[in-house]
């Protein structure tokens, strides 16, 4: 403990030289801007500046890249409580809520706790990253194929809890999110499907084009259909404070979302996106008020925005412990350290401790240059609202090609949120929720490659599953979990959709 | 709003006329732009970088990187394939650009792109893979992988890059050889593969010195064997196949190319500019670091090296055949 506190403070010594203050802080203003970007995730944004870090020292490629990286996660939450536009992936969940908040003049609490809960988690993270980085590593490796399948599965039987609408509704939005995920070329036989002989299609559908088509160019076409355009916001300082009831709403997400996301964070895949879903089902299922939530419940932001923000830290576990990128955003990371001489791996920490602890150091202060950041500027961003719409929508329309275009240099990415758009557009019109649509895509590919790489590690015996405890587990959770969900279906009772009305007309 | 709308239609079309004007004078009389087919990162990132940086200072002329992925760089290769042949677009691919036409025909796909399309500049790097276990594995060598293999057929197993890709191909090029089955768990990179076996989901991969070197060190991987024509200066104590006896020969490239039809002056200068480049000390110096050492050829003997490389390639993909048939 003396020994983790001492080197603790050998790294804020590192952490507080001016220069690298400076890059951190400077990356943290980048992640904040590239995150508000629709579409323009931390992978470009980190991507973009990785060529600048090669004239640096190590210590502050790192700190400036990782500034960047959970400086996205902080901004993401802007556009979509505002606009209804994912600024990134793992922000799609904080569009339910944070934009009916958005829509009943409560703009200013949302992004408050969606700050303030970035805050929490982002420090629970270090916190957990620091004290338990080697142990919690080797037991991210015990994660293999059979423990992802099932880790997804519960994934997807949260789904059948997670939209505001009918469940018949739901699971025909999840199927088509499923559906386009199975675009793409077999990642077991290497047949392409569904892809009409276009090459960029090869890979699938990417979920940034899709999250930013379906919430964000419908939100726009919606509004442009109305006959009075909405009345443009004003809001007062008053309404920016979150109250006492927000906050000890918040708490309970804030700490559970921090706690998952964490967990989820440090597991080798795309998970991020993943914990932020996962939070969002089990505060529905946790409320006493479930029909709160798609009707700007505050917990729906406080639970996703927390979980996302400490699985961007988790992900830095299995990075610092044994050099094993969880997702593409460490591995560039990685690169960027590489690059100066620096092998990543189980004897980075012993090697090269003012590295580690100077990183670590680095973010705690990080987390809390963007709170100072983002708090103040909580104002600034509701006034954006007061920007009439003829000239607001126009210009978001043309940052969201920009953003969904420059994370690929794809024009087939803006074909396809254009599409997107309209079919978001044509299915809101219709009373469909859009959110399963977003985790049927993310997941559906997951799923299908875990479960097909399990079979070929187990030669097609499905056995495979049952033999391995942490993979047990996840799957008898996941069917109490199912079991739940299906009671209402069986013995007809009332489910609390029918108790609330919400079975039929919504929206 | 309107001014500033103005202004920049104003300078963009100013931008424009100035570069039709330099076009007339030597090459290259503005920014070259490097596709790198593979996100930020990967092999032909971290070679892909450096080389612009080098070009940079012999063309003094911006050469920047513009990712491109998609498709195992399919979309990339496809994309310089059809570029506008004026030297100003060039690729930085990697090995796999021989296999994907392959497995286009093997699934009577219209193909991205054939290899006709492209002329090679130069070869940048070459780096063979190499054979590492799971330190639990009961082997040291490749004749006990061969007798494990036989006593308990069908159960061993590798992870790859994903199927055809740049790790599966050595792996059946082996399997082949030694007339061996195992059970192939793909995955979505090299990155994604080494952490299979890490966490001993699977037995072994085929893994690039970069990728495995500080895993060796810790003791979490074990190397039996390598790949190279002759052995790797940082794993002198590995063998290769040769010597054990194989004739197989595999190695992960970096090269640079043009589209076919891009004029001779503008190739010969493309060609001299990489030459000067890659003798640069910086440019050496990061390779050396990310353990991908240069390995040059200038282009009439890169295109023989690509040219015995993507017939290797070319007949394991008929021997693997369609997967699961």
């Amino acid at each position: 403990m003396i020994e983790t506190f001492n080197s603790l403070m050998m790294g804020f010594s590192v952490a507080f030289q001016p220069q690298v203050l400076m890059y951190a802080f400077f990356g943290c203003i980048i992640g904040t801007l590239v995150g508000m970007m629709p579409g323009l995730g931390p992978l470009a944004g980190i991507s973009l500046l990785l060529p600048a870090t090669f004239g640096l020292n190590p210590i502050i490629a790192i700190v400036l890249l990782a500034g960047v990286y959970y400086g996205a996660m902080y901004g993401g939450s802007t556009t979509s409580i505002l606009m209804r536009i994912p600024g990134e992936a793992a922000s799609v969940m904080t569009c339910v809520d944070g934009y009916a908040m958005t829509q009943q003049g409560r703009a200013g609490p949302a992004l408050a706790i969606a700050a303030i809960g970035s805050f929490v988690a982002g420090t629970l993270g270090v916190i957990g990253l620091m004290l338990m980085a080697p142990t919690l590593a080797s037991f991210a490796l015990r994660f293999g194929p059979p423990e992802y399948t099932a880790l997804l599965l519960m994934g997807l039987f949260v789904l059948a809890y997670m939209s505001g609408g009918s469940m018949l509704k739901t699971l025909a939005m999840a199927v088509l999110g499923l559906l386009l995920g199975m675009i793409g070329i077999d990642v077991m036989s290497g047949y392409t499907r569904f892809s009409f002989d276009i090459v960029e299609l090869g890979d699938g559908v990417g979920i940034v084009p899709v999250a930013v088509g379906l919430f964000g160019i419908s939100e726009i076409l919606l509004t442009a259909g109305q006959a009075d355009p909405p009345k443009v916001q004003q809001p007062t300082l008053r309404q920016l404070v979150p109250t006492k009831a927000d906050l000890k709403l918040s708490v309970g997400p804030i700490m559970r979302g921090s706690v998952l996301g964490f967990l989820i964070g440090i597991i080798p895949g795309s998970a991020h996106i993943i914990s932020s879903f996962v939070s969002y089902g089990i505060e529905r299922r946790l409320s006493k008020h479930p029909e709160r939530f798609g009707n700007g419940a505050i917990e729906g932001v406080a639970g996703p925005e927390s979980a996302n923000n400490a699985a961007a830290t988790g992900a830095f576990v299995p990075m610092l412990a044994l050099g094993i990128p969880t997702g593409p955003v460490t591995a560039v990371m990685l690169a960027a350290i590489m690059v100066h001489g620096i092998l990543p791996g189980p004897m980075l920490i012993q090697q090269q401790p003012d590295l580690f602890w100077g990183f670590v150091a680095s973010m705690y202060v990080g987390n809390v240059v963007l709170l100072v950041l983002n708090l103040p500027m909580v104002g600034l961003f509701v006034n954006l609202l007061r920007i009439p719409y003829a000239y607001l929508y126009p210009c978001i329309l043309a940052f969201c090609i920009l953003g969904c275009y420059s994370v690929s240099n794809s024009t087939m990415d803006v074909w396809i949120m254009l599409v997107m758009g309209g079919v978001g557009y044509i299915l809101r019109k219709f009373g469909f929720d859009l959110a399963p649509v977003a985790l049927g895509l993310v997941l559906g590919p997951m799923l299908e490659l875990s479960l097909r790489q399990s079979l070929a590690m187990s030669g097609g015996d499905y056995m495979i599953f049952l033999q391995r405890p942490i993979a047990v587990t996840m799957l008898v959770l996941g069917l109490v979990l199912l079991g739940l969900a299906l009671k209402p279906l069986i013995f007809k009772s009332k489910d609390w959709r029918s108790s609330v009305g919400l079975d039929e007309n919504i929206d | 709003m309107k001014s500033i709308v103005k202004h920049s239609v104003f300078a963009l079309m100013a931008a424009a006329a100035a570069f039709a004007a330099q076009a007339q004078e030597t090459f290259p009389s503005r920014a070259i732009s490097m596709v790198v087919p593979f996100p930020p990162g990967g092999v032909a990132d971290v070679t892909g970088r450096p080389t612009a940086i080098a070009l940079e200072k012999v063309f003094k002329q911006p050469v920047t990187v513009s990712n491109r992925p998609g498709a195992g760089g399919a979309v990339g290769n496809a994309a310089v394939a059809n570029a506008r042949p004026d030297g100003y677009t060039v690729l930085m691919a990697l090995s796999s650009i021989s296999v994907i036409p392959e497995a286009d025909k093997l699934f009577n796909r219209k193909p991205a792109y054939t290899l006709d399309q492209l002329a090679p500049i130069a070869l940048i790097s070459a780096d063979p893979v190499i054979l590492v276990v799971h330190p639990s594995l009961p082997v040291k060598t490749v004749k006990d992988i061969i007798a494990l293999s036989r006593k308990q057929p069908g159960e061993l197993s590798y992870s790859s890059s994903g199927v055809y890709g740049a790790l599966h191909m050595p792996m059946e090029m082996f399997l082949h050889a030694a007339q061996l089955k195992m059970r192939h768990v793909p995955t979505t990179g090299g990155g994604p593969a080494i952490t299979q076996l890490l966490g001993g989901h699977v037995t072994m991969t085929a893994g690039g010195p970069a990728a495995i070197t500080s895993h060796v060190n810790a003791g979490k991987l074990r190397t039996i064997v390598s790949w190279g024509g002759e052995r790797h200066p940082n794993y002198k104590d590995v063998p290769t196949f040769k010597e054990q006896g194989y004739d197989i020969e595999y190695y992960i490239w970096a090269g640079m190319f043009v589209p076919v039809a891009t004029p001779e002056p503008v190739v010969k200068a493309l060609r001299d500019g990489v030459r000067k480049a890659v003798s640069d000390a910086e440019f050496k110096d990061q390779m050396a670091k990310v353990n991908s050492p240069v390995k040059y050829l200038d282009a009439p003997e890169f295109a023989k090296y690509w040219d015995a490389d993507a017939r290797r390639l070319a007949a394991v993909v008929k021997v693997v055949g369609k997967v699961g048939q």
